[in-house]
């Protein structure tokens, strides 16, 4: 009886300890990933969007910065005469990423020194086709940029 | 054990906790073969905890805004540790959770557990599953992506159908005339703030409701005698089960966001065209699918009215079953408020189907 | 002005001759050619030796009038349908009596085309409807005297036709009426010509301005139908050069067109219908068609691939190449049949024109320079690829990689840079441009395999927890039966 009862005893200590470490350990695989995900991420904020090229006060006239517009890159472009004209920043000869050049008033590709004008046609060097054009919308500060 | 009852001396020196002590000790849950539907009001307390704890911490990374919305929740995917596992266990306890109160609520519905003295039950019952409901809605809306911006343009506009409240309504909802960066830190604060302070109090009062009257018995023990009856203790051993199965549920849970990340989609773009087959959250398919069965006139009236009013209508009789089956036969096996539980469940299934496809 | 009378458009042959004698006869009872002739007026003079009036046809054919009455204000009068000088505009309804689309007498017995419907469809007839002064059938065929085009006195003749069309084309206050816009040097340019030159030495089968431009249905050069619209215009020069047989005597290949359709700028034209890829006009010149000479290859070329012709221009190959007199772009790229530029095309291997001057071996002091460039494109050409399929393939897994993919895209700029670098025939400028390019492609790769040992870390993390939890629900269970046996005791 003595030793039976030790025997439960036992069994029933031992049922709690497992019970202890696998509480302790489901403890540590809920705590983990928490306080990893509280952890300073390696970039400490989000990058910043794409719809919104950018902010009008950054923007002097005969400037262009390119952007990320989805999941390639458009160019925003404030014209020597101060109006906001977005385009595809994607060379139709060979897919190059063009930009603007204030000393020529146009837009031009590194690569093959293809030439758009300020209206995203192609006036030199051997791109096929304009540039796409995209629609600006100026909200507040921001300038948003769509396809229209 | 001694560990236990030492620290319960230590309190109970402070504070009486007798009460407490007692009533957990004569708190009985009835035992029978329906006994397992009685689990799904502790799941789904269980997955409101889950949202809760994984709301914060999306919080910690979160910013609402036209600009930093879509950028955030993929900052948080893909940027911080574990913030897929956070988003993806938000979502899909999001989903389960309404899964489970449906599923509690229909079997509190065919239990006839909403009977006298339970109606406050079953409405605040009514009321929780309405706030999961808008929680889900709103939350839809706050990743920013064209799927929920469209959905959620969808469904405010079949709010502003409801006849003379419905444009006003509509546009509070959105904050405006359409849905903009301003419906979005509409639906932010309701889904953060608003929501879940509404939801706990009412959570509160119906945890309450429970505990004063106790876990309702089936009708079928009416007339046999208590010593047939059969009871498990509510504490340990209710609640031991409870705990195994929110255990099992959290490890569904991760298996689901592990295996089936929740997809963020692409940013919503306002001035885009909406892409074809939008489709609301699963569960406001049926409503959504009836909708789009109905004659564009209906006596006289645009056929959306006419669907949204009947959901409305039978929203209403819905919560306010306990009046209407106190003039039904009484009984277990009350025909009228079964076929009228069948329909009703039928009805969702199949719709769902359809709108699934 | 007065002197612009009359007729139009012979299309006849050795018929008109055959019948020349009876005709003549039958013009002597004409009252009004007879009169006109005794008094002696140079209309009448010059109308003898006409084509159409050895065909029969009276002066009243064109003037109206009756040519039977003796009396001159008889016959001459507007009742009997005498309508004197025609108006300009009114000229090609004249001519177009039987030049024109409805059946008479002497269309079918000379078999003569429509050329009226031809004409008015043409930029000329629209310059007619516009102005009186615009151009008919009379500006080019001339009046009263008109021969037959095998004539060599025609103005339309092959030697004559370019100077008929220069009358008004280059005289640019004629010009500035219709088509401001319009140059007026193709004459001049025209002479400088292969086709002009011989043209000048009396050889007929050299093009002319009609050659390309057709004759009465010209249309404007923007006109797609036009045989000089960009995309119509190999065909139109082909028409000779492809011809074996009309090209003989002249020695020159007459493969030109069929290796044009091959190369990627006939593909581009004819096939992408990419107007701004080059027909033939564009590197030979249209009016002034000349082939370049050997030292203007780089500059024709370069008026399209400039950033290539400016590398090679400041190379070493510009001066060796001066030297040895070859071609510049055409030694590596040829001429007609320019292919798609390959990697393949530098290095020794047996696409390489590397190795067609360039010996592979220590000799030659380029070979070092022509391998490290070849290895630099390689190297990227094989990063990029590798780097693609291992995000590819982490995104198959589903994770998001889109950050990588998107930075991935400007190596292909890097790529399109270095290979265009290449053209400076040297180490340093194409290794630079190739450099970005590199360090993206490991910064992407890195990121793949980054993205697919987290996804295989999430699985076995997941594994670990399940495990945990598992063991929990399972102590749970036998707590809850050693509970529920002891509540049972």
């Amino acid at each position: 009886m003595n030793v039976s009862g030790n025997e439960k005893m036992s069994r029933r200590t031992f049922l709690d300890y497992l019970m202890g470490f696998g509480l302790l350990a489901w403890l540590g695989a809920v705590l983990y990933p928490i306080v990893e995900y509280l952890k300073v991420p390696k970039q400490t904020e989000a990058a910043p969007s794409s719809v919104v090229a950018g902010l009008t006060k950054d923007f002097k006239p005969n400037e262009g910065k390119v952007f990320r517009f989805g999941n390639e890159p458009a160019i925003l472009i404030d014209t020597p005469d101060g109006k906001l004209k977005a385009f595809s920043a994607v060379c139709t000869h060979l897919q190059c990423t063009v930009q603007y050049r204030p000393d020529m008033e146009k837009i031009w590709c590194a690569c093959h020194g293809g030439v758009y004008d300020l209206n995203g046609r192609n006036i030199a060097g051997p791109p096929p086709r304009p540039l796409q054009e995209y629609k600006v919308v100026v909200k507040g500060d921001d300038i948003i940029v769509s396809k229209s | 054990m001694n560990n236990e009852s030492k620290l319960m001396r230590w309190f109970n020196k402070r504070y009486d906790l007798s009460p407490f002590e007692h009533f957990a000790k004569e708190k009985k849950v009835p035992d029978f073969k329906g006994s397992f539907w009685y689990y799904f009001g502790g799941v789904s307390l269980f997955l409101f905890i889950v949202q809760v704890v994984t709301g914060i911490l999306l919080l910690m990374y979160y910013q609402p805004g036209a600009q930093t919305a879509y950028e955030s929740v993929r900052f948080i995917v893909t940027k911080v540790e574990f913030g897929w596992l956070i988003r993806s266990i938000h979502s899909w306890s999001a989903n389960l959770m309404i899964l489970s109160v449906f599923i509690h609520m229909f079997s509190v519905y065919f239990t006839k557990a909403f009977r006298t003295p339970r109606e406050l039950t079953w409405y605040s019952g009514f009321l929780l599953m309405s706030l999961t409901l808008v929680f889900g809605f709103s939350g839809y809306l706050l990743p920013w992506n064209t799927l929920s911006y469209f959905a959620t343009k969808v469904g405010t506009e079949i709010v502003g159908v409801v006849p003379v409240v419905g444009i006003p309504l509509m546009e509070i909802l959105r904050n405006g005339s359409d849905v903009t960066t301003a419906t979005l830190t509409r639906f932010f604060g309701l889904h953060v703030a608003v929501l879940p302070a509404v939801f706990t109090v009412v959570l509160g009062i119906h945890l309450l409701f429970i505990q004063v009257q106790g876990i309702s018995e089936p009708e079928s023990w009416k007339d046999i005698p208590e010593s047939k009856k059969n009871h498990i203790p509510f504490f340990p051993n209710f609640v031991l089960r409870d705990v195994l199965l929110w255990l099992i549920v959290l490890n569904v849970l991760a298996i689901l966001a592990v295996y089936f990340p929740w997809e963020l989609g692409h940013k919503a773009d306002p001035f885009a065209s909406a892409p074809a087959g939008i489709k609301p959250e699963w569960y406001f398919l049926f409503m959504f699918e009836s909708l789009k069965f109905l004659p564009s006139k209906f006596l006289g009236l645009d056929g959306e009215v006419v669907g949204v009013m009947f959901f409305g209508l039978a929203g209403l009789l819905w919560f306010l079953i306990p009046l209407w089956d106190s003039r039904t036969p009484k009984g277990s096996r009350n025909k009228i408020i079964n076929y009228v539980g069948i329909a009703v469940v039928l009805y969702i299934i199949i719709l769902t189907t359809i709108g699934a496809r | 002005m007065d002197q612009k009378i009359l007729f139009g458009l012979p299309l006849l042959f050795i018929l008109a001759f055959a019948s020349g004698t009876q005709a003549q006869k039958s013009q002597t009872v004409d009252k009004c050619y007879s009169c006109h002739r005794d008094i002696g007026s140079d209309e009448a003079q010059a109308y003898k030796n006409d084509i159409h009036f050895k065909a029969g046809v009276t002066c009243a054919d064109c003037h109206g009038g009756d040519p039977t009455v003796e009396d001159q204000d008889a016959a001459m009068s507007p009742a009997k349908g005498y309508i004197g000088v025609p108006k300009a505009s009114a000229i090609p309804q004249v001519c177009g009596k039987c030049h024109g689309p409805s059946k008479t007498e002497l269309k079918e017995k000379f078999r003569l085309d429509d050329v009226m419907d031809d004409f008015k469809a043409s930029v000329h007839g629209r310059a007619l409807s516009e102005s009186n002064d615009g151009p008919q059938c009379v500006s080019c065929h001339g009046i009263h005297n008109i021969v037959s085009i095998k004539d060599r006195r025609s103005p339309v003749y092959p030697t004559n036709v370019t100077k008929t069309c220069a009358k008004c084309h280059s005289n640019p206050n004629y010009m500035k009426k219709f088509n401001p816009g319009l140059p007026v040097d193709q004459y001049e340019k025209y002479l400088t010509s292969v086709h002009g030159k011989r043209n000048q030495s009396g050889d007929p089968k050299a093009a002319t301005c009609v050659s390309c431009h057709s004759n009465h249905l010209i249309r404007a050069v923007k006109d797609p139908r036009s045989p000089v619209y960009p995309t119509n215009i190999p065909l139109t020069c082909s028409k000779c050069h492809s011809n074996k047989m009309y090209m003989a005597e002249y020695h020159i290949p007459t493969n030109q067109y069929d290796n044009y359709v091959q190369s990627v700028h006939g593909i581009a034209l004819l096939k992408n219908s990419d107007l701004s890829a080059p027909a033939c006009n564009s590197c030979h010149g249209n009016h002034g068609a000349v082939p370049p000479g050997a030292a203007s290859v780089a500059s024709v070329c370069g008026t399209c691939h400039q950033a290539n012709a400016d590398l090679f221009d400041k190379s070493v190959h510009k001066n060796a190449f001066a030297k040895a007199k070859l071609p510049g772009c055409v030694v590596c790229h040829s001429n007609h049949l320019v292919k798609p530029p390959s990697d393949k095309m530098i290095g020794f291997g047996s696409a390489s024109v590397c190795g067609e001057c360039h010996k592979d071996n220590s000799s030659d002091s380029a070979a070092s320079t022509i391998l490290v460039m070849k290895t630099t494109l390689d190297s990227l050409t094989n990063g990029q690829k590798d780097a693609s399929a291992l995000l590819a393939h982490a995104e198959q897994l589903g994770m998001d990689v889109s950050d990588a993919s998107y930075s991935l895209r400007s190596v292909n700029q890097s790529l399109v840079e270095s290979r265009v670098q290449v053209h400076a025939f040297a180490i340093a400028p194409v290794v630079s441009a190739a450099q970005p390019g590199l360090k993206i492609v490991a910064d992407a790769q890195k990121s793949a395999l980054g993205a697919i040992n987290e996804y295989y870390f999430r699985r076995k993390g997941l594994g670990v927890a399940t495990l945990v939890i598992t063991l929990l629900v399972v102590l749970l269970y036998l707590k809850i039966k050693q509970i529920e046996r002891k509540s049972r005791q």
